[in-house]
C-alpha cells in the first residue's frame, strides 16, 4: 500500500465516494435530529413523576407508559442495529409498503437513536434541580409551561454535549446500514474495493474520509457546546464589581 | 397489515423452522459470539490499562502514540476496522489464520480505545492527596499505581466498562461481514435456504437481547455489591 | 375571618412526625414570625400553606379556600408568593426574564406591562442595574433580592419566606433583610421561617415559637422575648441570644 495508491483510488472514484459522504451525512444528521425530538418526547413523559395526590387515571397512564417505553428502550439499546436494520427494512417492505431504502436507514437510525436519547434527556431533566421546579409552581406557572420554559431548555443544555456524541456515534454506525444496501459511505467503499480489488487502499481512504467527517463535528461540536456554556457555568462570585463586568459582556454578546 | 398478523400466526412450518433453527443459532451464540466477546473484552482492558496509564503517567513520546491509537479508533467505525483489518493487512503481508483471530484483535483494539478514555477518566477522579500519602509512607509510583490507585479508578469505571461489554455483544454482529460464524451470520445463512427473513431476524435479535439483559442484570449485581463495599 | 386559619394539622415523613397538631390564625397584613430549633417543623408548615407539601389531617384554610378542595391550584398559588432559602432563580433566565416569565405565563399578563412591574420591583430591591444579569453571575444577596422581586411582581396577597438568609454569606444577610423589611406596612401579610432574631422581633406583629412538631409559645415579640412561658422557649432564647 503506497499513499500514491490511496490518493489514485480517491480521485478517480471521488463522486462515489462524496455520494457516500452526502448519504452518511444526511442519514446520520436527520436520524440524529428524529432522535432527539422521540428522546424529548419519551425522556421528558418518562421525568414526569405521579405524586400522592395525581388521579387514579394518571397514575395508571403512567404505569403503562413506563412499560411500554423501558421495553422500547431496551430493546432498541439491546439488539444490534444491523440486525434492527434487516429486520425493520423486510417487516415493512414485505407487509406494509415497499418502501425506499433512504427513508428506511433514516427511520430505523431515529428510533435507535431515540431510545439512547430518551436516557440522554431523561437524566438530563433528572440534573435540574428541583428547587426550580418547585419555585415555578409556587408561582402558579402550569406544569407544561414549567417544563418547556423552565426545565427542558437546561436538560437540553445540560445534556448537550451528550447529544452532540450520538451524532457523532451515527456518522460512524451508520456504516452498518450497508446491509440494506443504501448508498452511504461503507457501502460505497464496499464497491469501490469490490470494483479495484484495491482493499487496503479504498479502505485506508474511507478510514480517513470517516476521521475527517467525525473530528470536523467534534470540532464544531465542541464550539457550540462553549457558546452555550455561558449561562452555565457557575463562578462564585461575591464582589459587585465582577458582576457589573460580566454583565457588561453579556450585553455585547 | 393482514399480512403482517398472517405472519406472525404461526402455522406449523414456521413453528418448525422458528425452533429448529433456535438451537442452530443459539450454539454459535455460546460457541462464538460469547469466546469472541470474553477474550477481546480480556485483550481490551490490558491496552486501556495500559494505555490509560502512559497518558495519566504523562509518558513522553509514548502518550503521544496512544494519544494518535485513541483518536484513530474513535474516529472511525468498527466496520471499516473490520474490513480493512481482513482485507486490507493481507495484501499489505499481514495474513490471518481464521477471521475469528482477526476480529477478536480488532474488537480488542477498538474497545481497548475507548475503555482507556474511561479508565483515563477515573484515574484523575482519585484525589492527588492519595498519591502524595502514598509517597509520605515510601511507597514507589508503581506501587501507588498498583495497589492504590488503579483500583479505586477500576472501581469507579466499572460501570461504563461493563457498558462497554454489553456493547461489544451487540457489536459481535458485524463480525457476521468478514465471514466470522458467529450468531448472525449462521442467521443470514439460514434466511437463504428458507426465505423467512423476518422470523428468523426476530429471532435472532432476541437472543442478543437475552444475552445483554443477562449482562446488564449481572452488572447491576455487582454494582450493588461494590457500592455495599465503599458503603454508598 | 383571618386571612390563614390553621387547625391542628399533622403530617408524617414515613415514620417520623414532622407536625404533630398545629393551630393558628394570621390576620390579612399582619407580620408573622414562626421561629425555633431547626427540624422543628417550620419548614414543612410553611410548604404546606401553598400545597409544595401535603398534610395528612386537620385543615388549613388560606384565603378562604380549604387546601384540600383546591380546585385550580395554579390561580391559588399566584395568591402566595415564595420566597426559597436556595433563591431557585431560573438559570436559564436573564434577571428581567426571572420576574416576568410566571406573570406571563401564570398571570397572562402582557409582556410590556410585565415588564415595567419587574423594573419597578427590581428597582424596589436595588437590583435594577443586573436585568440582563445570569443569576449564576449573581452574589448570594443579589439573588435573593431577585428572588424577593420575582415574587412580589405577582401582586400575590401573602408572601411566605423560608429561611430566607439561611443560606447567604454574613456580609449579605443585612441587605436581603432590608428588602423585607421595606415590604412591611403595605398590607402585605407575610410568614416568615427565620433565625436572625433581632430581625424579627423588629418587624413581627406576632411570633410563633415552634418545636418538635407543635407550637410550643406564640404572642407579641414583647412577650415571646422579655417574658417567655414556655420551659423551651427560654432555653432556646438563651442559646440564640447568647450567640
Amino acid at each position: 500500500m503506497s499513499l500514491n495508491k490511496c490518493l489514485e483510488i480517491f480521485l478517480k472514484y471521488w463522486p462515489s465516494f462524496l455520494l457516500g459522504i452526502k448519504t452518511t451525512l444526511f442519514v446520520s444528521l436527520i436520524g440524529t435530529i428524529i432522535g432527539l425530538l422521540i428522546g424529548l418526547l419519551v425522556g421528558g413523559l418518562r421525568a414526569i413523576n405521579v405524586d400522592d395526590n395525581s388521579s387514579k387515571l394518571k397514575k395508571f397512564l403512567k404505569k403503562i407508559f413506563n412499560l411500554i417505553s423501558t421495553l422500547y428502550i431496551e430493546i432498541f439499546r439491546g439488539t444490534p442495529m444491523m440486525v434492527q436494520a434487516v429486520f425493520i427494512y423486510y417487516l415493512v417492505y414485505t407487509n406494509i409498503i415497499p418502501w425506499d431504502k433512504v427513508v428506511a436507514a433514516i427511520f430505523v437510525i431515529s428510533i435507535n437513536t431515540g431510545a439512547y436519547m430518551s436516557e440522554i434527556v431523561r437524566s438530563g431533566i433528572q440534573a435540574v434541580d428541583v428547587g426550580q421546579k418547585e419555585a415555578s409552581r409556587a408561582l402558579g406557572v402550569s406544569n407544561i409551561d414549567t417544563m418547556l420554559h423552565v426545565i427542558l431548555p437546561q436538560a437540553i443544555k445540560n445534556a448537550f454535549p451528550a447529544i452532540g456524541n450520538e451524532f457523532i456515534v451515527n456518522i460512524k454506525d451508520s456504516s452498518v446500514l450497508m446491509i440494506i444496501s443504501i448508498t452511504e459511505l461503507m457501502f460505497q467503499s464496499n464497491s469501490i474495493a469490490g470494483t479495484t480489488y484495491r482493499f487496503s487502499e479504498t479502505y485506508f481512504v474511507t478510514a480517513c474520509i470517516y476521521l475527517l467527517m467525525t473530528s470536523i463535528a467534534s470540532f464544531i461540536l465542541h464550539k457550540i457546546e462553549k457558546s452555550l456554556s455561558h449561562t452555565t457555568t457557575s463562578l462564585p462570585q461575591s464582589d459587585t464589581n465582577f458582576s457589573s463586568i460580566s454583565l457588561a459582556k453579556e450585553e455585547n454578546s | 397489515m393482514i399480512n403482517c398478523f398472517k405472519m406472525f400466526s404461526m402455522d406449523s412450518r414456521l413453528l418448525e423452522i422458528f425452533l429448529n433453527s433456535f438451537t442452530r443459532i443459539l450454539i454459535p451464540g455460546l460457541l462464538v459470539t460469547i469466546p469472541l466477546t470474553i477474550v477481546a473484552f480480556f485483550l481490551a482492558m490490558i491496552i486501556a490499562v495500559v494505555v490509560a496509564i502512559i497518558r495519566f503517567a504523562n509518558i513522553k513520546i509514548l502518550k503521544d502514540i496512544c494519544r494518535f491509537y485513541v483518536w484513530i479508533i474513535r474516529g472511525t467505525p468498527l466496520l471499516v476496522q473490520l474490513f480493512f483489518a481482513y482485507y486490507g493487512l493481507p495484501k499489505l503481508g499481514i495474513t490471518w489464520t481464521s477471521p475469528f483471530i482477526c476480529a477478536v484483535l480488532v474488537f480488542a483494539f477498538n474497545e481497548g480505545a475507548y475503555a482507556s478514555e474511561t479508565i483515563r477518566g477515573s484515574l484523575n477522579s482519585v484525589s492527588e492527596g492519595q498519591i502524595e500519602a502514598g509517597y509520605c509512607v515510601g511507597m514507589s509510583y508503581l506501587q501507588i499505581m498498583w495497589r492504590i490507585v488503579l483500583p479505586q479508578a477500576l472501581r469507579a469505571a466499572f460501570p461504563s466498562l461493563m457498558n462497554g461489554l454489553i456493547g461489544m455483544v451487540k457489536d459481535t454482529s458485524l463480525a457476521s461481514n468478514i465471514t466470522v460464524t458467529e450468531m448472525f451470520f449462521v442467521t443470514r445463512t439460514i434466511v437463504t435456504t428458507t426465505y423467512e427473513p423476518l422470523l428468523l431476524y426476530l429471532e435472532v435479535a432476541l437472543i442478543y437481547l437475552l444475552f445483554s439483559s443477562i449482562l446488564s442484570k449481572v452488572q447491576t449485581v455487582i454494582e450493588k455489591k461494590l457500592n455495599a463495599q465503599v458503603g454508598k | 375571618m383571618s386571612i390563614i386559619e390553621i387547625k391542628d394539622v399533622k403530617k408524617n415523613f414515613h415514620n417520623l412526625e414532622v407536625l404533630k397538631g398545629v393551630s393558628f390564625n394570621v390576620e390579612k397584613g399582619e407580620v408573622v414570625s414562626i421561629i425555633g430549633p431547626s427540624g422543628g417543623g417550620k419548614s414543612t408548615l410553611l410548604r404546606c400553606l401553598n400545597c409544595l407539601e401535603t398534610y395528612d389531617s386537620g385543615s388549613i384554610k388560606v384565603i378562604g379556600e380549604d387546601l384540600k378542595e383546591i380546585k385550580d391550584m395554579n390561580s391559588f398559588r399566584q395568591k402566595v408568593g415564595m420566597v426559597f432559602q436556595q433563591f431557585n432563580l431560573f438559570a436559564n433566565m436573564n434577571v428581567l426574564n426571572n420576574c416576568i416569565f410566571a406573570q406571563t405565563k401564570a398571570l397572562k399578563r402582557n409582556k410590556d406591562e410585565a415588564k415595567k412591574i419587574a423594573l419597578e420591583n427590581l428597582q424596589k430591591v436595588g437590583m435594577e442595574k443586573f436585568i440582563n444579569a445570569y443569576p449564576n453571575t449573581l452574589s448570594g444577596g443579589q439573588k435573593q433580592r431577585v428572588a424577593i422581586a420575582r415574587a412580589i411582581s405577582m401582586n400575590p396577597e401573602i408572601l411566605l419566606f423560608d429561611e430566607p438568609t439561611s443560606a447567604l454569606d454574613p456580609e449579605m444577610v443585612e441587605e436581603v433583610l432590608n428588602v423585607i423589611r421595606s415590604l412591611v406596612n403595605k398590607g402585605l401579610t407575610m410568614i416568615i421561617v427565620s433565625h436572625e432574631i433581632d430581625f424579627v422581633r423588629d418587624i413581627s406583629d406576632k411570633i410563633i415559637f415552634m418545636d418538635d412538631g407543635i407550637v410550643a409559645e406564640s404572642g407579641s415579640p414583647k412577650e415571646i422575648f422579655t417574658n417567655p412561658k414556655n420551659e423551651r422557649t427560654k432555653v432556646f432564647l438563651r442559646k440564640v441570644i447568647r450567640n
